[in-house]
């Protein structure tokens, strides 16, 4: 076991330097200088200059690079172009809004693809019941999110006035409530926020978690197709036992080797679906922040954004497959 | 009681002969129809899109400015109504299908070319050559296609080229593992060893033996992603950073339209549910595919 895992992150490592050097060069192929960037045109040259020295731009690159390295590990992405701030301090404040969005469309995703994938699997020869299903997937499927959360937005915000059109609810005020202590003092305060940010999720979430939904459902229907044509189900069936005890007692259990893999896809496709998600809702998050970064030519929020967006990818990868060994002895690295 | 009454296994085994040909054809019917209805699909959309000076109604960079933000129908010459500037959605809508498919199709292509010839020499020569090819894909995988392609054409610049550059090494390593993984099975069968028995170089085989086994699988796959790509140029688009306006796409003119929802909501929903068309129908094509293709699925 820890052979396996010594070797998986092995692999994980250089993997990782890999994707942080494509952050790196890419940042420094981008049109136009950051300096002027910050300080528009109508900056003296000598000021220009001084703002390169203070950036560390005038350094050679590869130093630049091992600098980037050296600080990434230690999540100092530098300061923000705009704003000034340090920008591990705009991603730690942005990083909850992304995470309490990707856990919940993850709820929706769940609770609505994996059923629609074993159902799917198992009614495979009742198209009555298979395919309103695996039609119902393929929408999904295709459906690009922002154009879902548009169309919820028109139906639930504007045609109804559900829902917030934007924001993301008082967050950080939550957090801090909870950091303070004041969720004890002020409990109905704190339920209160609460219920605003959930407000403020509720449409993002399911834009989100119906797209990624058909993801989910398909998968699992892999999943399980690939759990019911193996030798124990036959046993199972051929001793006699009942279709539901098969399907709970032996294919279930043995589906979560499968639909871990499912965790790492899912982690990948919803961090690319926030960025979508967070720009049609106005939502304040890291996805948002990456696109803003982008549009403002802010190159250390931009690479500090992407940074810890391949860094989350990698990492819940490296623990899906250490997770992989725990669950199912048989696998070893190889 | 069912207990006496016991059942003729012929009859159970062997249904009678119409029966047969009836469920036979049933079978047919349900794994044909949805390539049928993506194909046809997919083919109208490229009609669309290869005959669009033909087919569009209207200029789609005309601005009517007595027919500004007009819904579907409310004047006779635009029937899917118009945006802020006055020009024809409709319009728009059919010469952004050229965009969305060209790009679609274009960087599945780059990706092909790019990604298989890699994939079948990492898995024919194995040994550091593959580590090598490997680890390269392994970093490109990290990041997901939006987000690779996100970098790619902010690092570039937003142009048709440089969008299906950037979708195109986004999609490559998915082309280059796939490949891989197929090359390793085929370099054993023993007809590779026949080849190289007959003095076939290993360029030879991998061209001539190789690849033509591989094709198949990843032809399926390449429709797939043609569909990823289609939305993946979408997202580019709808974030501002594809190919800037006034040329359409789909992505740009849900984008631009997306200031209009409160009033105009006709923007958004025709040029989104042109997108989900299009994804739709090489996603039903794609999955129809490897449904025929999938041995555990053989024979239902």
């Amino acid at each position: 076991m820890l052979q396996y895992i010594a070797r998986r992150l092995m692999v994980a490592i250089p993997m990782l330097l890999g994707a942080m050097s494509i952050v790196f060069f890419a940042m420094r192929v981008l049109p136009g200088d950051p300096c002027v960037a910050m300080m528009g045109d109508q900056a003296t040259s000598g000021a220009l200059a001084d703002c390169t020295k203070n950036l560390g731009l005038d350094r050679p690159l590869a130093v630049q690079y091992v600098d980037y390295l050296w600080r990434s590990l230690r999540f100092d992405f530098g300061n923000s172009l705009r704003q000034g701030y340090p920008v591990s301090d705009y991603i730690g404040r942005m990083f909850p809004h992304t995470f309490i969005l990707v856990m919940a469309s993850a709820i929706v995703a769940a609770l609505v693809g994996i059923p629609i994938g074993i159902v799917s699997a198992l009614k495979r020869r009742n198209p009555l019941i298979d395919y309103p299903l695996r039609i119902i997937a393929l929408l999904g499927l295709s459906m690009p999110v922002f154009w879902l959360g548009i169309l919820l937005l028109i139906v639930f915000s504007l045609r109804f006035d559900l829902f917030p059109l934007i924001g993301g609810g008082d967050l950080d005020g939550v957090l801090a409530m909870v950091g303070s202590g004041e969720i004890f003092s002020q409990p109905r305060d704190f339920l209160a926020a609460v219920g605003d940010v959930l407000h403020h999720l509720t449409l993002p979430a399911l834009a989100l978690g119906f797209t990624l939904a058909a993801t989910v459902s398909r998968l699992s229907r892999s999943a399980m197709l690939e759990v019911i044509s193996q030798d124990y189900i036959r046993t199972a069936r051929a001793k006699g036992q009942r279709e539901r005890l098969v399907v709970y007692k032996h294919a279930l259990r043995n589906m979560l080797v499968p639909l871990l893999t499912i965790i790492g896809i899912f982690v990948a496709i919803a961090l690319t679906g926030t960025v979508l998600t967070e720009t049609v809702f106005t939502r304040p998050g890291l996805g948002k922040m990456l696109v803003d970064a982008i549009g403002a030519r802010d190159y250390p929020l931009a690479q500090g954004a992407i940074t810890v967006f391949t860094m989350t990818i990698i990492v819940v990868n490296l623990v899906v497959d250490m997770l992989y060994a725990v669950v199912d002895p048989r696998i070893t690295y190889r | 009681m069912a207990l006496v009454r016991r059942a003729d296994p012929v009859d159970l085994l062997l249904p009678g002969a119409g029966e047969g040909s009836r469920a036979a054809s049933r079978g047919r019917l349900r794994r044909w129809l949805p390539i049928g209805i993506g194909l046809a699909m997919a083919v109208i959309m490229i009609v669309v899109a290869a005959a669009a000076p033909l087919i569009a109604p209207l200029s789609p960079s005309a601005q009517f400015s007595d027919s500004v933000l007009k819904g579907p129908g409310a004047i006779e010459r635009h029937l899917l109504g118009t945006d802020e500037f006055g020009r024809d959605i409709l319009s728009r809508i059919i010469w952004g299908a050229r965009v969305s498919l060209e790009v679609g199709l274009a960087s599945v292509l780059f990706a092909f070319v790019l990604g298989v010839p890699l994939g079948i020499v990492a898995g024919v020569r194995g040994g550091r050559v593959e580590t090598a090819i490997m680890r390269c894909a392994d970093m490109l995988m990290a990041f997901p296609t939006l987000l690779l392609a996100l970098i790619i054409v902010t690092a570039l610049g937003g142009t048709l080229l440089n969008e299906i550059l950037a979708i195109g090494v986004a999609l490559t390593p998915n082309f280059l593992r796939l490949a891989r993984s197929l090359a390793l099975t085929i370099r054993e069968q023993d007809y590779i060893l026949a080849a190289r028995a007959l003095g076939g170089g290993q360029l030879r085989v991998m061209a001539r033996h190789v690849f033509p086994n591989t094709v198949y699988a990843l032809v399926v796959v390449a429709t797939l992603y043609i569909a990823t790509a289609i939305r993946t140029e979408a997202g580019l688009s709808f974030l501002g950073l594809g190919i800037p306006p006034p040329t359409p796409s789909w992505g740009n003119i849900l984008s631009e339209g997306r200031q209009y929802i409160k009033c105009c909501p006709w923007i958004t929903t025709f040029s989104g549910l042109a997108i989900m068309v299009a994804v739709l129908a090489f996603n039903l094509v794609g999955d129809a595919l490897r449904d025929l293709l999938d041995p555990r699925l053989k024979g239902e």
